[in-house]
């Protein structure tokens, strides 16, 4: 097997990097992120590294909690993405039929809303929090994950050795978990670094509106929310988490584009 | 390399912002505003030419919920909207004197007797002239509705008219606070002869005396007002028409003050003086105003966990108001008792019994009430500050081994949250009341079977009710603040709604495009109060 290039080692150590900030966070590194502890609006100083924020709190643990919580809610929400596309997606691909039909129909009235839409749609349902901002990442990313998915699951449908299982009498829920599921899940793991930026994106987004995670707690959306709006008098309570985000969403691409090199080597990359 | 020119490249920006920012803290600006005149932070020059386009923008349009009846708006972000259309008989001046408008003069022959004198040249915009009908009709349909402002107008024993420019009203018991309750929206001069035979329905259709018409309203969107050429004040309104945008994200009215889109606008972040400080030709101001926020801790919910008394007074107890006010409002607010700081006559909020006792004493409370672990949820709009506010209330009340879950919400939804059920599901709400002009006229509202909409969440308390209504009838003096003393003192001991800190109003203008005229206190929590005085230097 074929190693990450360094492009992509850099990602991933970029990555660990913000998982220990994050973890850092939860054994209470960097202070209390909603404690009040010194002047409103001040830099980046001694006590407090990255500024504080306009209710006086230290901004370097709320950085770290804001990695955290876009991580973590980002992260789940790719597992059940990829969880519900894998099922949807190989079982539309390899049956076929009106099955495959219904499934990409809905797919496609997924697809055709703006994620951002989505979001606040699906907030408008569910009240703002954690769990809107988890099911809105959820159907922001289905669509296109389950579309190839299913693409894959159409070409691997085809091959011999799946033809050879069947006539051989194995049933259906072997063919698919034996057969078709191992050769998609490059497929599912190379779109999996993609949904995940773009769930970071939309949680952010999400979290911009005030849909998102509910106060006091910190992800990057609200504190890039918040930062804005001081953006000219205040400059370091967006720059902190902005950068963080920049950094989180530029890794993963990169280390997707460094995982469809290994599992698809006939593509062509496009960040070299 | 590419990694390590980058991770310098973010080192190098995060210090260059750290030295960029270093002396530029902002801190909280505290005392009072820069006043131009005693009692104004602004005030138009009459020298510039009258007409033009005056384009502002607000953050929320009017409670469409229940129409555009005057008298059955309540909240003041109605009030201010209609306040444009419609006039009542007496209105405040910067001082919170009560002035002559719709009445030009008025005599009280006995505590409880007031004679006003109605200006003769008044019309509404329709043409017709006001008449002392109007009057005594809009009183007598405002005592006979539903309406919240009933309670305020005291014990009305009759209303009665003498010739067309003349109405008299008795009270059955004496009520100090009768004419300041006069001056707001809800007590408005309506045309009862439209009303009466129909062709006027006050809930869709504005018609009143005010300095301006309704051309054009979008819900939600937008407010078209054109100049009321009936309007009995000569010279104004000054500006010929009014855009009012409903804009809910702050940043979109930043901007549209910066791009010069709007020429002026109310603020909702504390910080707005420092953040529009590049912005050369955009003056912020900050009115101080007697409105104050407070906590509702929900008695009436099912299991609820307010019941015991000892419960609230120790949350009275842990909130820390300075820290409110310096903190979520930047040292712009004023900690409060149930008579608004800054209104002559009102209680000290440092008197308070919950103000002299500290953290241990809200733990043996709890303790005593068997809520030692007390968690609940507060729930809130997502309107700045009062995120920030909630925030700090969290903080506090986390010193006393309270936990509070923060749910945040839009108005709209938070509204039918606290207001929309009886009894109310909510553990606890943060709002503010508007404070008005007198001490005694928002302690109504600590007495539901008056107030009304707070009859969800809020048990009677007897002793409490009779203490507002005897500080109500105390004429001013030291009798009355004593009496209203009595009555901060039963109602923080009571503290289903806990008083917090004063809501500063920032506004802000572009002095390049208009030339406004704004009170540096403000009791109703209308903004748009002089709006006809505004000369438009420039439309945009």
């Amino acid at each position: 097997m074929k190693r990450l290039d360094r492009l992509s080692l850099g990602g991933l150590a970029c990555l660990l990097v913000l998982v220990v900030f994050a973890l850092g966070s939860l054994a209470g590194a960097g202070g209390d992120p909603d404690a009040i502890v010194g002047p409103r609006l001040r830099p980046p100083g001694p006590g407090w590294w990255l500024g504080t924020d306009n209710l006086g709190r230290s901004m370097l643990p709320r950085v770290m909690e804001g990695v955290g919580t876009t991580l973590l809610l980002s992260s789940i929400a790719v597992l059940v993405t990829a969880a519900v596309s894998a099922t949807f997606g190989i079982i539309a691909g390899y049956r076929g039929g009106y099955l495959n039909e219904l499934v990409m129909r809905l797919v496609e009235v997924l697809y055709s809303f703006p994620a951002i839409v989505l979001a606040i749609l699906v907030a408008a349902v569910l009240g703002p929090g954690q769990v809107a901002a988890l099911a809105s990442i959820v159907l922001a990313t289905i669509p296109l994950m389950t579309r190839l998915v299913r693409a894959a699951a159409v070409a691997v449908s085809q091959r011999d050795y799946v033809t050879s299982a069947v006539i051989s009498g194995a049933r259906l829920p072997r063919v698919l978990g034996r057969h078709v599921l191992p050769n998609v899940a490059g497929t599912i793991a190379v779109q999996g670094t993609y949904a995940l930026s773009v769930g970071i994106a939309v949680e952010g987004g999400l979290s911009f509106l005030g849909f998102g995670v509910q106060p006091p707690q910190a992800s990057l959306g609200v504190l890039i929310q918040r930062g804005g709006t001081y953006m000219i008098a205040a400059p370091w309570l967006i720059l902190g988490p902005g950068v963080v985000l920049v950094v989180a969403i530029l890794a993963i691409n990169v280390v997707g584009d460094g995982l469809r090199d290994q599992l698809e080597p006939r593509e062509t990359r496009s960040l070299t | 390399m590419r990694p390590i020119r980058l991770a310098c490249g973010v080192a190098a920006a995060l210090l260059a912002t750290a030295c960029a920012a270093t002396g530029t803290t902002t801190q909280p600006s505290t005392g009072p505003q820069a006043e131009v005149e005693p009692g104004y932070l602004a005030v138009a020059d009459d020298a510039l030419p009258s007409g033009g386009t005056l384009n502002l923008q607000v953050h929320i349009d009017s409670g469409a919920a229940t129409g555009y009846d005057p008298q059955l708006a309540d909240v003041a972000t109605t009030w201010q909207l209609l306040s444009l259309a419609y006039e009542t008989l007496v209105t405040v001046g910067p001082d919170f004197s009560v002035q002559p408008l719709l009445a030009e003069k008025w005599e009280t022959p006995s505590p409880t007797e007031y004679v006003f004198h109605l200006r003769e040249d008044v019309s509404f915009s329709n043409g017709r002239k006001m008449t002392a009908d109007d009057v005594v009709g809009s009183f007598e349909r405002l005592l006979a509705s539903k309406s919240v402002w009933r309670g305020q107008l005291g014990a009305v024993k009759s209303v009665t008219k003498d010739g067309d420019h003349t109405v008299k009203v008795t009270l059955k018991e004496p009520y100090t606070p009768f004419l300041a309750a006069l001056a707001n929206v809800p007590a408005a001069v309506l045309p009862m002869k439209e009303i009466n035979d129909k062709s006027v329905d006050p809930a869709t259709t504005l018609l009143g005396t005010g300095p301006y018409v309704v051309k054009d309203h979008r819900q939600d969107v937008s407010w078209t007002f054109k100049r009321n050429e009936k309007y009995w004040a000569k010279g104004k309104p000054a500006a010929d028409t009014l855009n009012i945008t409903i804009a809910p994200e702050e940043a979109a009215r930043v901007a549209a003050l910066q791009n010069g889109s709007a020429a002026l606008a109310t603020l909702g972040n504390v910080d707005s003086a420092g953040m529009l400080a590049g912005a050369g030709d955009v003056k912020v101001v900050t009115q101080a105003t007697t409105d104050f926020y407070y906590l509702m801790l929900n008695t009436k919910a099912p299991a609820s966990k307010f019941a015991d008394p000892k419960v609230r007074q120790a949350i009275a107890i842990a909130l820390d108001q300075r820290q409110i006010a310096d903190i979520a409002l930047g040292g712009k607010g004023e900690p409060s008792a149930v008579t608004p700081a800054g209104l002559p006559g009102a209680c000290d909020p440092a008197a308070l019994p919950s103000a002299s006792k500290g953290i241990d004493d809200a733990k043996r409370l709890l303790a005593e009430a068997g809520a030692q672990n007390l968690t609940f949820t507060l729930s809130i709009y997502s309107t700045q500050p009062a995120p920030a506010v909630a925030q700090v209330i969290q903080q506090n009340l986390q010193q006393a081994g309270i936990t509070v879950k923060i749910e945040q919400m839009d108005e709209a939804g938070w509204s039918g949250k606290v207001y929309g059920k009886a009894p109310a599901e909510f553990d606890a709400a943060l709002s503010w009341f508007a404070g008005y002009a007198d001490p005694g006229m928002v302690t109504k509202w600590w007495n539901p079977e008056e107030a009304g909409f707070n009859v969800g969440f809020m048990t009677p308390d007897k002793e409490l009710n009779a203490l507002i209504d005897a500080a109500g009838k105390e004429p001013a003096g030291a009798a009355r603040e004593k009496a209203l003393a009595a009555v901060c003192a039963k109602a923080d001991a009571d503290a289903q709604m806990i008083p917090l800190v004063t809501r500063p109003a920032t506004v802000a203008f572009r002095t390049d495009a208009l030339s406004p005229s704004l009170y540096s206190t403000e009791g109703y929590g209308n903004v748009l109060r002089l709006v006809a005085d505004a000369r438009v230097k420039k439309s945009q």
